[in-house]
Protein backbone atom coordinates (compact mmCIF):
# COMPACT_ATOMS: atom_id res chain seq x y z
CA UNK A 1 0.00 0.00 0.00
CA UNK A 2 2.88 2.34 0.74
CA UNK A 3 5.74 2.90 -1.64
CA UNK A 4 8.82 5.03 -1.32
CA UNK A 5 9.32 7.52 -4.13
CA UNK A 6 12.40 9.60 -3.51
CA UNK A 7 11.65 11.64 -0.41
CA UNK A 8 7.88 11.21 -0.67
CA UNK A 9 5.57 8.44 0.42
CA UNK A 10 2.38 7.56 -1.41
CA UNK A 11 -0.64 5.72 -0.12
CA UNK A 12 -3.79 4.76 -1.99
CA UNK A 13 -6.98 3.43 -0.42
CA UNK A 14 -10.50 2.62 -1.59
CA UNK A 15 -13.40 3.17 0.79
CA UNK A 16 -17.00 1.94 0.57
CA UNK A 17 -19.48 4.83 0.77
CA UNK A 18 -20.23 4.47 4.46
CA UNK A 19 -19.66 7.23 7.02
CA UNK A 20 -18.17 4.57 9.27
CA UNK A 21 -15.02 4.73 7.15
CA UNK A 22 -14.45 8.49 7.55
CA UNK A 23 -11.98 7.70 10.31
CA UNK A 24 -9.66 5.95 7.85
CA UNK A 25 -8.21 9.07 6.15
CA UNK A 26 -7.83 10.67 9.57
CA UNK A 27 -5.89 7.67 10.86
CA UNK A 28 -3.63 7.64 7.77
CA UNK A 29 -2.84 11.33 8.09
CA UNK A 30 -2.18 11.12 11.84
CA UNK A 31 0.08 8.10 11.40
CA UNK A 32 2.10 9.17 8.36
CA UNK A 33 2.22 12.96 8.63
CA UNK A 34 3.59 12.82 12.15
CA UNK A 35 7.11 12.18 10.86
CA UNK A 36 7.03 15.26 8.60
CA UNK A 37 7.92 18.80 9.73
CA UNK A 38 4.30 19.91 10.04
CA UNK A 39 2.62 21.35 13.11
CA UNK A 40 -0.12 19.16 14.59
CA UNK A 41 -2.56 22.01 13.93
CA UNK A 42 -1.79 21.84 10.20
CA UNK A 43 -2.27 18.07 10.12
CA UNK A 44 -5.55 18.39 12.04
CA UNK A 45 -6.80 21.04 9.62
CA UNK A 46 -5.91 19.00 6.55
CA UNK A 47 -7.51 15.92 8.06
CA UNK A 48 -10.71 17.83 8.82
CA UNK A 49 -10.76 19.09 5.22
CA UNK A 50 -10.19 15.60 3.82
CA UNK A 51 -12.99 14.22 6.01
CA UNK A 52 -15.28 16.89 4.50
CA UNK A 53 -14.22 15.92 0.98
CA UNK A 54 -14.90 12.25 1.75
CA UNK A 55 -18.26 13.07 3.35
CA UNK A 56 -19.29 14.93 0.19
CA UNK A 57 -17.94 12.14 -2.01
CA UNK A 58 -19.96 9.50 -0.14
CA UNK A 59 -23.17 11.51 0.29
CA UNK A 60 -23.41 13.67 -2.83
CA UNK A 61 -21.06 11.91 -5.23
CA UNK A 62 -21.86 8.27 -4.56
CA UNK A 63 -25.32 8.73 -3.04
CA UNK A 64 -24.31 6.56 -0.04
CA UNK A 65 -24.35 3.48 -2.27
CA UNK A 66 -21.84 1.24 -0.53
CA UNK A 67 -20.65 -0.47 -3.68
CA UNK A 68 -19.62 2.89 -5.14
CA UNK A 69 -16.14 3.57 -3.85
CA UNK A 70 -14.28 6.66 -2.77
CA UNK A 71 -10.66 6.50 -3.87
CA UNK A 72 -8.02 8.40 -1.94
CA UNK A 73 -4.43 9.14 -2.94
CA UNK A 74 -2.11 10.54 -0.30
CA UNK A 75 1.31 11.94 -1.14
CA UNK A 76 3.49 12.85 1.79
CA UNK A 77 6.56 15.01 1.17
CA UNK A 78 8.57 17.23 3.51
CA UNK A 79 7.25 20.38 1.84
CA UNK A 80 3.61 19.41 1.25
CA UNK A 81 0.92 16.82 1.83
CA UNK A 82 -1.40 16.30 -1.13
CA UNK A 83 -4.62 14.31 -0.92
CA UNK A 84 -6.79 13.45 -3.91
CA UNK A 85 -10.37 12.27 -3.41
CA UNK A 86 -12.26 10.68 -6.30
CA UNK A 87 -15.90 9.64 -6.35
CA UNK A 88 -18.20 8.14 -8.95
CA UNK A 89 -20.70 10.99 -9.11
CA UNK A 90 -21.19 13.81 -11.58
CA UNK A 91 -19.75 16.48 -9.32
CA UNK A 92 -21.22 19.93 -8.91
CA UNK A 93 -20.95 23.34 -10.51
CA UNK A 94 -17.91 24.34 -8.48
CA UNK A 95 -17.17 27.40 -10.62
CA UNK A 96 -20.43 29.07 -9.60
CA UNK A 97 -20.70 27.70 -6.08
CA UNK A 98 -21.57 30.22 -3.37
CA UNK A 99 -21.80 29.45 0.35
CA UNK A 100 -25.42 29.25 1.55
CA UNK A 101 -26.69 32.00 3.84
CA UNK A 102 -27.67 31.57 7.46
CA UNK A 103 -25.43 31.06 10.47
CA UNK A 104 -27.78 28.42 11.91
CA UNK A 105 -28.16 26.34 8.76
CA UNK A 106 -27.60 22.67 9.43
CA UNK A 107 -25.83 21.84 6.13
CA UNK A 108 -23.67 23.53 3.50
CA UNK A 109 -20.40 24.22 5.33
CA UNK A 110 -18.18 21.52 3.86
CA UNK A 111 -16.62 23.51 1.04
CA UNK A 112 -16.01 26.51 3.27
CA UNK A 113 -14.20 24.26 5.75
CA UNK A 114 -12.13 22.69 2.97
CA UNK A 115 -11.13 26.12 1.67
CA UNK A 116 -10.22 27.48 5.08
CA UNK A 117 -8.15 24.46 6.09
CA UNK A 118 -6.07 23.95 2.94
CA UNK A 119 -3.45 25.95 1.06
CA UNK A 120 -4.71 24.70 -2.28
CA UNK A 121 -8.11 23.25 -3.15
CA UNK A 122 -9.15 22.23 -6.64
CA UNK A 123 -12.24 20.56 -8.06
CA UNK A 124 -12.25 18.96 -11.49
CA UNK A 125 -12.89 15.69 -13.30
CA UNK A 126 -10.22 13.01 -13.68
CA UNK A 127 -9.44 11.78 -17.22
CA UNK A 128 -11.71 8.76 -16.56
CA UNK A 129 -14.64 11.10 -15.74
CA UNK A 130 -14.73 10.69 -11.98
CA UNK A 131 -15.18 13.82 -9.89
CA UNK A 132 -11.90 14.79 -8.24
CA UNK A 133 -11.01 17.00 -5.29
CA UNK A 134 -7.38 17.80 -4.54
CA UNK A 135 -6.41 19.19 -1.15
CA UNK A 136 -2.91 20.45 -0.38
CA UNK A 137 -1.29 21.59 2.85
CA UNK A 138 2.18 23.11 2.49
CA UNK A 139 4.86 23.42 5.07
CA UNK A 140 4.80 27.08 6.20
CA UNK A 141 8.45 27.60 5.26
CA UNK A 142 7.62 26.75 1.66
CA UNK A 143 5.11 29.64 1.28
CA UNK B 1 -20.70 7.81 18.72
CA UNK B 2 -21.75 6.90 22.25
CA UNK B 3 -23.78 9.17 24.51
CA UNK B 4 -23.51 8.94 28.29
CA UNK B 5 -25.98 10.92 30.33
CA UNK B 6 -25.60 12.17 33.88
CA UNK B 7 -27.04 15.01 35.97
CA UNK B 8 -25.41 17.58 38.21
CA UNK B 9 -27.22 20.35 40.08
CA UNK B 10 -30.16 20.35 37.68
CA UNK B 11 -28.02 20.32 34.56
CA UNK B 12 -27.97 17.32 32.23
CA UNK B 13 -24.46 16.53 31.05
CA UNK B 14 -24.23 14.55 27.82
CA UNK B 15 -20.80 13.01 27.34
CA UNK B 16 -20.24 12.24 23.68
CA UNK B 17 -17.59 9.67 22.82
CA UNK B 18 -16.23 9.07 19.32
CA UNK B 19 -16.73 10.96 16.09
CA UNK B 20 -19.61 13.37 15.54
CA UNK B 21 -20.34 12.89 11.86
CA UNK B 22 -24.00 12.40 11.00
CA UNK B 23 -25.79 9.23 10.04
CA UNK B 24 -27.26 7.46 13.08
CA UNK B 25 -25.55 9.98 15.39
CA UNK B 26 -28.10 12.62 14.42
CA UNK B 27 -31.13 10.54 15.40
CA UNK B 28 -29.49 9.33 18.62
CA UNK B 29 -28.61 12.84 19.74
CA UNK B 30 -31.96 14.35 18.79
CA UNK B 31 -33.91 11.51 20.42
CA UNK B 32 -31.91 11.97 23.62
CA UNK B 33 -32.65 15.69 23.69
CA UNK B 34 -36.34 15.24 22.95
CA UNK B 35 -36.64 12.71 25.77
CA UNK B 36 -34.89 15.06 28.17
CA UNK B 37 -37.14 17.96 27.21
CA UNK B 38 -40.21 15.73 27.56
CA UNK B 39 -39.01 14.87 31.08
CA UNK B 40 -38.75 18.56 31.90
CA UNK B 41 -35.02 19.07 31.57
CA UNK B 42 -34.03 22.32 29.91
CA UNK B 43 -30.37 22.88 30.74
CA UNK B 44 -28.00 20.73 28.70
CA UNK B 45 -24.23 20.66 28.78
CA UNK B 46 -22.59 18.69 25.97
CA UNK B 47 -19.15 17.37 26.94
CA UNK B 48 -16.94 16.97 23.86
CA UNK B 49 -13.78 15.84 25.69
CA UNK B 50 -13.91 12.40 24.08
CA UNK B 51 -14.91 13.55 20.61
CA UNK B 52 -11.99 13.00 18.26
CA UNK B 53 -13.34 15.12 15.45
CA UNK B 54 -16.48 16.75 14.11
CA UNK B 55 -17.40 17.21 10.46
CA UNK B 56 -19.86 19.70 9.00
CA UNK B 57 -22.68 17.17 9.34
CA UNK B 58 -21.79 16.80 12.99
CA UNK B 59 -21.94 20.56 13.37
CA UNK B 60 -25.45 20.36 11.92
CA UNK B 61 -26.39 17.86 14.63
CA UNK B 62 -25.24 20.28 17.33
CA UNK B 63 -27.04 23.19 15.66
CA UNK B 64 -30.25 21.18 15.44
CA UNK B 65 -29.90 20.19 19.10
CA UNK B 66 -29.19 23.76 20.14
CA UNK B 67 -32.30 24.98 18.32
CA UNK B 68 -34.44 22.22 19.85
CA UNK B 69 -33.36 23.04 23.40
CA UNK B 70 -33.66 26.80 22.89
CA UNK B 71 -37.20 26.40 21.54
CA UNK B 72 -38.11 24.57 24.74
CA UNK B 73 -36.94 27.56 26.77
CA UNK B 74 -33.62 26.06 27.81
CA UNK B 75 -30.04 26.31 26.68
CA UNK B 76 -27.37 24.00 25.30
CA UNK B 77 -23.74 24.78 26.13
CA UNK B 78 -20.48 23.01 25.42
CA UNK B 79 -17.76 21.62 27.66
CA UNK B 80 -14.18 20.57 26.91
CA UNK B 81 -13.97 21.54 23.26
CA UNK B 82 -10.58 20.46 21.90
CA UNK B 83 -8.44 22.78 19.81
CA UNK B 84 -9.21 20.69 16.73
CA UNK B 85 -12.97 20.83 17.24
CA UNK B 86 -12.84 24.49 18.19
CA UNK B 87 -11.15 25.32 14.90
CA UNK B 88 -14.15 24.05 12.95
CA UNK B 89 -16.44 26.21 15.11
CA UNK B 90 -14.22 29.18 14.37
CA UNK B 91 -14.23 28.85 10.58
CA UNK B 92 -17.99 28.26 10.69
CA UNK B 93 -18.42 31.31 12.95
CA UNK B 94 -20.45 29.12 15.29
CA UNK B 95 -18.23 30.11 18.19
CA UNK B 96 -20.44 33.20 18.28
CA UNK B 97 -23.49 31.00 18.97
CA UNK B 98 -22.28 28.23 21.27
CA UNK B 99 -21.05 29.12 24.75
CA UNK B 100 -18.26 26.78 25.81
CA UNK B 101 -16.40 26.04 29.03
CA UNK B 102 -13.31 24.11 29.98
CA UNK B 103 -14.34 23.63 33.62
CA UNK B 104 -17.40 21.53 34.45
CA UNK B 105 -18.22 23.25 37.73
CA UNK B 106 -18.10 26.67 36.11
CA UNK B 107 -20.23 25.41 33.23
CA UNK B 108 -22.88 23.98 35.56
CA UNK B 109 -22.95 27.19 37.63
CA UNK B 110 -23.50 29.22 34.46
CA UNK B 111 -27.03 27.80 34.17
CA UNK B 112 -28.03 29.08 37.64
Amino acid sequence: MTSANGSSQQVEVMLPSRLLFLGVPDAILMELAGDLPFEQKDIDELSTAVIEACTNAMEHGNGMEQERRVELHFRFAPDEIRVTVLDQGAGFDFRNWQPPDGLMRERGRGITIMREFTDELTFDHAPDGRFRVQLVKRHPRQD
Amino acid sequence: MKIRERKRDGVVILELNGKLMGGPDAAAFNDTLKTLIHEGHRNVLVDLAKVNWVNSTGLGILISGYSTVRRSGGDLRLLNVSDRVESIFMVSKLHTVFVSYSNEEEAVRSFA
